[in-house]
């Protein structure tokens, strides 16, 4: 069997058994276990636990707050790394201070602080916070969750330093970066798994999705670990594709799913279609991001290794990642359709989400060109990957999980946001960064790789005129971040409380409500129906008409 | 607010109040750009005996600046609301 084929048979068995221990009951959470677990994550720490609060959803709201702050460092490093790519000398002043960025360095700070900053802490704060509801009970350990959010921005910020430095008095920085990362992410699992121990009944399909997404980075290492691929250039690839698939992918469809639902006020459409995602996610390979697995060498410390696929194994591959269109198109079409007709069409975040969701097949796509271009070794599109990766980032994940944040928002922190414009305002500007901005890029892109395929020495100045375009757009996306950041903030401490607003709703509460025609009871209620309401079936004739008497 | 003296000051701050300073910092801007086409080539005076700040050039710094800004008056926010009365 091909190390690849026993990797992914190592993963698939590790989900297998989580799926069964935790469907049989956790016989590892005995109460001895359960007690111990409690008391690693809050005793154990010793006075540090005291110093943060341990309130309702405090965890949920320490990540998501951070996890826009670092979409919002992530989008500025995005933003100048792309700019460099035209005007390499346009920082050098900055050299007297002894920084010294190049291109490359500032968009591999944009890639790593968006994806492991950005797009994971509003990951695990929004599973912090649905995974409870979900499952009828608290937070574990609220405490603990809050605490280790400063701990994981701590790691982001060492992997922000060893993007543009690796080695720092003879110390590989990432591997510092990711020895925290991994550090953070194990409280969140134990924290997690006993918030399911304590569960009150069985475990909906959307818990499942964050739930099985959390654990997967677990499997991902052992899987890869195990069968010694890290060390390969296939397996680092493979790695990178595992992580996207699983943490990424599916924590990322719960997240969403729920949040549709919620923000809509419509119940999620179909199970089945949630399943085909779980299931999807799992069993296939997602081909979003980058071309290559030269990001987990740097964050284990290790040579990147060369990408060279056996036939055997670029069909099995290729054919994973065809497969990924099932999950794909299952969650867009799940999430669409429980979007559609909502009773809150312009609430904040909603917009947020329908962009990632049209963007998404499309990049999808792109990606798989790009991946399989890739792991075959043809190579002849491998100048769109930069710009495909982003894309993927910027108009997939990015306004996916920030949309999520902000229609939680409310219910995570008990305030609506500070301006419902400001945020709408936002929203324009990212979409326009997002689309146009890198659209432009793709085009650059695209004309600098027909040249090179032409032979043709002298650089284009459309590409370049595109390119400055491109950089001058995309900052709208930094623009927008802030504008968010700054929403967010300020709703911490003016926006309207959301359980007086309920109470002035329940006091217009309307007497009658006129059902013309089947609608559910959750549109009743969202149209300002209480309990109290009539509600009063307006006739309809079956009579033959007649011309109107004048 | 009132003292001893009679000094009065009110709690409400009026509207008006930010469109002067955002036509104070316009304002700069222009004498800013007004310096530059007077003494074409020659540097702003102390600014940029800096050494960083004497070979700012490129594009980049306007949007950097903006960005800068953003990022302070987030950090204003936080802690002007953190310390609200």
């Amino acid at each position: 069997m091909s190390d690849i084929l026993s990797t992914l048979a190592i993963f698939w068995l590790s989900a297998l058994i989580f799926y069964i221990l935790v469907h049989r009951g956790l016989w590892i959470f005995s109460d001895v276990a359960r007690t111990m677990g409690m008391f690693m994550l809050e005793k154990a720490l010793g006075p540090g636990i005291e110093l943060v609060e341990g309130r309702s959803s405090s965890a949920a709201r320490a990540w998501i707050l951070q996890s826009v702050l670092w979409m919002m460092i992530g989008a500025l490093f995005t933003f100048e790394g792309m700019w460099l790519a035209h005007d390499p000398t346009a920082l050098h002043s900055l050299s007297a201070w002894g920084y010294d960025p190049t291109a490359e360095t500032l968009a591999a700070t944009g890639k790593a602080v968006t994806a492991f900053g950005g797009i994971s802490m509003a990951l695990i704060g929004c599973g912090l916070y649905i995974l409870p509801k979900l499952l009828g009970t608290g937070l574990a350990s609220e405490r603990n969750g809050t605490l280790v959010s400063f701990l994981y921005s701590v790691g982001v910020f060492v992997t922000l330093i060893g993007s543009h430095d690796p080695v720092i008095l003879g110390q590989k920085v990432l591997v510092i970066g990711t020895a925290i990362h991994v550090l953070a992410i194990t409280a969140i699992v134990i924290n997690q798994l006993l918030t399911v121990a304590n569960r009150a009944g069985s475990i909906p399909m959307p818990a499942w999705l964050i739930l099985l997404g959390l654990m997967a980075e677990s499997f991902n290492l052992i899987a890869v670990m195990s069968t010694g691929m890290i060390e390969d250039g296939n397996g680092q690839w493979l790695m990178y594709r595992l992580q996207g698939s699983g943490f990424f992918f599916l924590s990322l469809s719960g997240i969403v799913l729920y949040a549709s639902s919620v923000g809509s006020g419509n119940p999620l459409w179909s199970r089945t279609l949630v399943g085909a995602t779980l299931l999807g996610g799992l069993f296939t390979l997602n081909p979003f991001g980058a071309n290559h697995g030269t990001l987990v060498a740097d964050l284990f410390g290790l040579d990147a290794g060369e990408l060279a696929m056996s036939t055997n194994d670029t069909v099995i591959v290729t054919f994973l990642m065809a497969m990924a269109s099932v999950p794909v198109i299952a969650f867009v079409a799940n999430a669409m359709l429980t979007l559609r007709d909502s009773s809150s069409p312009g609430a904040p975040g909603l917009a947020e989400i329908n962009l990632g969701l049209l963007a998404m097949i499309p990049v999808f796509v792109g990606s798989l060109f790009v991946q399989t271009d890739a792991v075959s070794g043809t190579n002849a599109i491998s100048g769109l990957s930069w710009t495909i990766e982003e894309m993927s980032r910027w108009a997939v994940m990015v306004p996916l999980s920030l949309g999520s944040v902000i229609v939680l928002y409310p219910s995570i922190t008990g305030r609506q946001l500070a301006s419902t414009d400001r945020a709408r305002a936002a929203f324009w500007l990212m979409g326009a960064a997002v689309l146009l901005g890198l659209m432009l890029s793709l085009t650059s892109s695209a004309i600098d790789m027909a040249l090179l395929d032409a032979g043709v020495e002298d650089p284009s100045s459309l590409s370049h005129e595109l390119s400055v375009a491109a950089s001058v757009i995309f900052y709208f996306a930094v623009v927008a971040m802030i504008l968010h950041s700054l929403n967010m903030v300020s709703g911490l401490f003016r926006g309207g409380i959301v359980g007086e607003e309920n109470e002035v709703s329940s006091s217009i509460e309307v007497d009658t409500y006129n059902l013309a025609s089947a609608t559910s009871v959750s549109r009743i209620l969202a149209s300002g129906a209480g309990m109290e309401t009539m509600v009063v079936p307006v006739g309809e004739s079956d009579e033959k008409g007649s011309a109107t008497d004048l | 607010m009132t003292n001893d003296d009679g000094f009065l000051q009110g709690d409400n701050e009026p509207a008006a109040s930010k469109v002067v300073i955002v036509g104070a910092l316009v304002s700069a801007l222009i004498f800013m750009v007004i310096y530059s086409i007077l003494y074409p080539g020659q540097d702003y005076p102390v600014l940029s005996d800096f050494e960083t700040f004497g070979s700012l050039n490129g594009g980049i710094w306007f949007f950097l600046l903006g960005a800068i800004f953003g990022i302070f008056t987030i950090l204003a926010t936080m802690i002007t609301e953190a310390t609200r009365e």
